[in-house]
């Protein structure tokens, strides 16, 4: 009874909100004409946004894949010193850090690409929050299945290759599609550093124009573009590596 | 097998899973069965006499080679025998077929098609050959321990080392991975097992060895020891598993 009352309640709410939301949307007196010009600056900084997010990805799960391997590699200093590197990003904010990264550090080994800075600085940061999601994957097999590829005669590494990295996987793919798509929209951090990704472009339309709305609601469809396909393809992976039936 | 272990220990924080074992074993002994209490170190002898821990003083010898200590060799060690545990422990994300090819292929250096051929060979001889493309969750608990079985017997291990392998089953599958092991034992495969199956332990072994508090408490012949036991905690043990 409780029940059918609840999910009622919900379902009003959340479709009253939708239905408000929309007519809003929908009935604010636009002015597109005003931001047809910036047209081409919003399709070069979503192709930006676009770059940036690939190559950060890649980078990132390499950094991970890193500061996996050093806070499991049973060594004290390295895993010591992943372990501050991890604290030290997630506890800090990402718009620090790429200002620290470019106008510091950057800066003082004579690197001005904003760009590449803006990758680089992006993949730590993500790189730190992947690397706790890949070592709860590979701590969430069970002791079984190492005692079993110990007792097979595995060494370590074929351990990691044919038994615990397979099934990692899976388990923590819904987790890092959550994280790529938080990478994609962090990136928008990166006007800080006038990289001219997506958000940048928009900010500049606006200002130029005056034209709030026009400017930024085509970013709400150009971050679901990336983001949905990356939620896709994790489901998709998912069911992919579901081998429990 | 000609088994010598002296002084045997091995503790988990004050546990002491084995507390100085002394054991000698002539070289008629091919079945070797170690039966008492839970948690009285048949699992932790096991897993010394197969290279899976090390001991925390003492030694073992099987066929007078000494158990080694150092990771490297014990690996090798632990390559040429078969183990199989309790809970089957099969690999959940590959079917029958490749549990038993991947470690022929990646640890004993077999070619692939050989290792599906010798896969089959041992699966069929289990009865499995309808089972094989499926994963171990499609399969109940006594075909997983048979799976697993043929996987711990693929490269014809010099010794096959069962812990408790019918403990999780019900009573029909238990019957039907006893008959495989009992065949294997006919088939003059060398196998220490541990086993709360008393009487498969008195028909199939040829030597039982009582374990208790991380001691051998009395080891001898399987009708010395189901028929006239000598000490009182033994008596007690089996007056308590024979009453049903």
């Amino acid at each position: 009874m409780w029940k059918a009352a609840l999910s009622t309640f919900v379902s009003v709410v959340l479709l009253t909100t939708f239905i408000f939301v929309v007519w809003v949307v929908a009935t604010h007196d636009y002015r597109w004409e005003a931001i047809a010009p910036y047209r081409n600056n919003l399709v070069s900084g979503w192709l930006v946004t676009l770059l940036i997010s690939l190559a950060s990805l890649f980078l990132s799960v390499f950094i991970g894949a890193l500061l996996t391997a050093g806070q499991l590699s049973g060594h004290r200093l390295p895993a010591f010193l992943c372990r501050v590197y991890v604290e030290v990003i997630r506890g800090t904010p990402l718009l620090t850090q790429i200002l620290i990264g470019y106008y510091l550090i950057a800066n003082a080994i004579d690197w001005h690409s904003s760009l590449g800075v803006g990758i680089v600085v992006l993949s730590c940061f993500s790189g730190a929050y992947l690397s706790e999601i890949f070592r709860g994957g590979i701590e969430s097999i069970p002791s079984s299945q190492w005692l079993s590829a110990r007792a097979i005669g595995f060494t370590g590494a074929q351990t990691y290759r044919f038994v615990v990295i397979p099934q990692a996987v899976r388990r923590v793919l819904p987790a890092s599609a959550g994280q790529f798509a938080n990478l994609v929209k962090d990136s928008s951090l990166l006007f800080v550093i006038s990289v001219h990704e997506f958000t940048m472009q928009a900010r500049e339309a606006n200002a130029n124009t005056y034209a709030t709305f026009e400017a930024y609601l085509p970013l709400i469809l150009g971050y679901f573009l990336l983001t949905f396909p990356i939620s896709l393809l994790s489901r998709h992976l998912e069911r992919r590596y579901r081998y429990e039936h | 097998m000609s088994i010598e272990i002296q002084g045997l220990t091995k503790h988990y924080g004050a546990t002491r899973a084995a507390d100085g074992i002394d054991l000698a074993l002539g070289d008629a002994v091919k079945v070797l069965a170690l039966i008492g209490p839970s948690g009285g170190g048949k699992s932790t002898l096991l897993r010394l006499l197969g290279g899976l821990e090390r001991p925390d003083a003492g030694s073992i010898r099987i066929d007078g080679k000494e158990v080694p200590h150092d990771e490297e060799t014990l690996r090798v060690w632990r390559r040429r025998n078969g183990f199989l545990f309790q809970s089957f422990n099969l690999f959940p994300h590959l079917t029958a077929l490749e549990n038993i090819v991947l470690p022929l292929v990646e640890v004993h250096g077999w070619k692939r098609d050989e290792a599906g051929e010798r896969a089959r060979e041992v699966v069929a001889r289990f009865g499995m050959s309808a089972h094989l493309e499926k994963h171990p969750v499609q399969l109940s608990g006594g075909q997983q321990q048979r799976i697993a079985l043929a996987r711990a017997m693929a490269h014809d291990p010099a010794l096959l080392l069962l812990d408790e392998p019918t403990s999780a089953l019900d009573p029909e599958m238990k019957a039907e991975v006893l008959d495989l092991i009992e065949e294997l034992c006919q088939g003059g495969q060398r196998i220490i097992l541990s086993t709360h199956e008393m009487g498969f332990a008195r028909g199939s072994a040829d030597a039982v060895v009582f374990l208790g508090g991380g001691k051998v408490v009395e080891s001898g012949s399987a009708t010395d020891l189901f028929d006239h036991p000598q000490s009182a905690i033994v008596k007690a043990f089996l007056g308590k598993v024979m009453k049903w």
